[in-house]
């Protein structure tokens, strides 16, 4: 049987040992189905056990194993090496996501997003009632009321949208595109009443307003999620809320269904 | 002041830029192919008499507004982020100049439309 084997550079890094980041050269051998993942799988299996980086469920379902591959990023298991050059010349390479601090090796530390999920609320805020008491029926949503959000609630949150984003690498303060685009999510939820408690954050200058629509970020989700499309709708609610303030004084009001 | 926390210019400034960006989009090509190519070729023929008889009604407001400051705006705040992402300037200074250019701009636009 012939075997094919393909030059991989993976950043390595180890902060006791290492000044600054390196690149190591492996070869792995690949058919058709190898993917990224399985390449690094094979490496800490057969060629360098030190070899660190993360992953889960080798399905895009995790969202663990978002790696640069070639400067964009990747899903390590939805990326293969059958769709890059075949000449052992030209390795491929894989870094850890951009824009964010390395831990180790191709491990990152994904707090510095996480906390701008966080501060967004990405889950649906009740009117202060018990939802456990309520019948099935009182959550029911129609069709139409689904499709409102139902593409922002693919997110996986793996953070490649975040190493995509020029302005995130230049001001990490920013809520960032998977934080918005969940954010909006739970804004356009007709069981949500959160939306005035998520709007102080996304009206601020870190929030939406942050966003120069280059819409890198849409373009790696490996979910289909359209980042972009809710950053920007989410100016036009900002922009919304705020006149409601300046005329009102008060912030705008979640939607009521 | 409590209706004044959190307020910030950028929603304005964003504002303008899409109003801008629909103008740029539908006005100014048409004003370009209109007045730059199909009257200097003489596919169309436009007299100036009537053309300034427009100009003096509701017609060359919205000309105006549409073809001149609200794309001066969507310019002046490209290139502000621009500058941005180059990371020169960024800050109040390059703000104020790039929408200060435009204000200028428009200023006069609509003062020669008031004055005509």
């Amino acid at each position: 049987m012939n075997v094919q084997t393909r030059a991989i550079e993976v950043t390595r890094y180890s902060p006791e040992r290492d000044k600054e980041p390196y690149l190591q050269r492996y070869d792995v051998p690949f058919d058709e189905s190898t993917s990224i993942l399985d390449a690094l799988n094979y490496i800490k299996e057969h060629i360098d056990a030190t070899l660190s980086y993360r992953w889960s469920c080798r399905m895009a379902i995790c969202g663990s194993c978002g790696v640069m591959v070639n400067g964009i990023p990747k899903l390590g298991c939805k990326d293969f090496l059958r769709l890059y050059d075949h000449t052992p010349e030209t390795p491929i390479r894989i870094e850890p996501l951009a824009h964010f601090s390395v831990e180790r090796d191709l491990i990152v530390n994904m707090d510095e997003f996480l906390t701008h999920l966080e501060a967004v609320k990405p889950y649906i805020i009740g009117d202060n009632v018990d939802t456990a008491s309520l019948p099935a029926e009182a959550s029911l949503q129609s069709p139409a009321q689904l499709s409102r959000y139902q593409q922002f609630a693919n997110c996986i949150n793996c953070g490649l949208c975040y190493a995509a984003c020029p302005q995130f690498g230049l001001n990490p303060e920013f809520v960032g595109p998977g934080a918005i685009a969940l954010a909006h999510r739970y804004n356009l939820d007709s069981r949500d009443h959160g939306k005035t408690e998520r709007m102080p954050l996304l009206n601020s200058k870190n929030g939406v307003w942050s966003c120069t629509f280059v819409g890198f970020c849409s373009d790696v989700c490996p979910k289909g999620v359209d980042p972009a499309a809710a950053v920007n709708q989410g100016k036009v609610d900002s922009a919304k809320s705020m006149l409601i303030q300046l005329f009102k004084g008060s912030q705008l009001q979640g939607e009521h269904q | 002041m409590s209706r004044l926390r959190g307020l910030h210019f950028e929603p304005l400034w964003w504002s303008l830029f899409s109003a801008g960006g629909v103008c740029f989009a539908v006005f100014v090509p048409a004003v370009a192919l209109v007045f730059g190519v199909l009257v200097p070729l003489g596919v169309i023929e436009v007299s100036f008499v009537e053309l300034v008889g427009w100009y003096q009604g509701i017609w060359g407001l919205i000309f105006t507004g549409a073809v001149l400051c609200l794309p001066a705006f969507h310019a002046a705040h490209r290139i502000r982020h621009g500058l941005h992402d180059l990371k020169l300037g960024g800050g109040s200074t390059s703000a104020f100049i790039c929408y200060g250019v435009a204000a200028v701009f428009s200023f006069t636009a609509l003062w020669a439309w008031f004055t005509f």
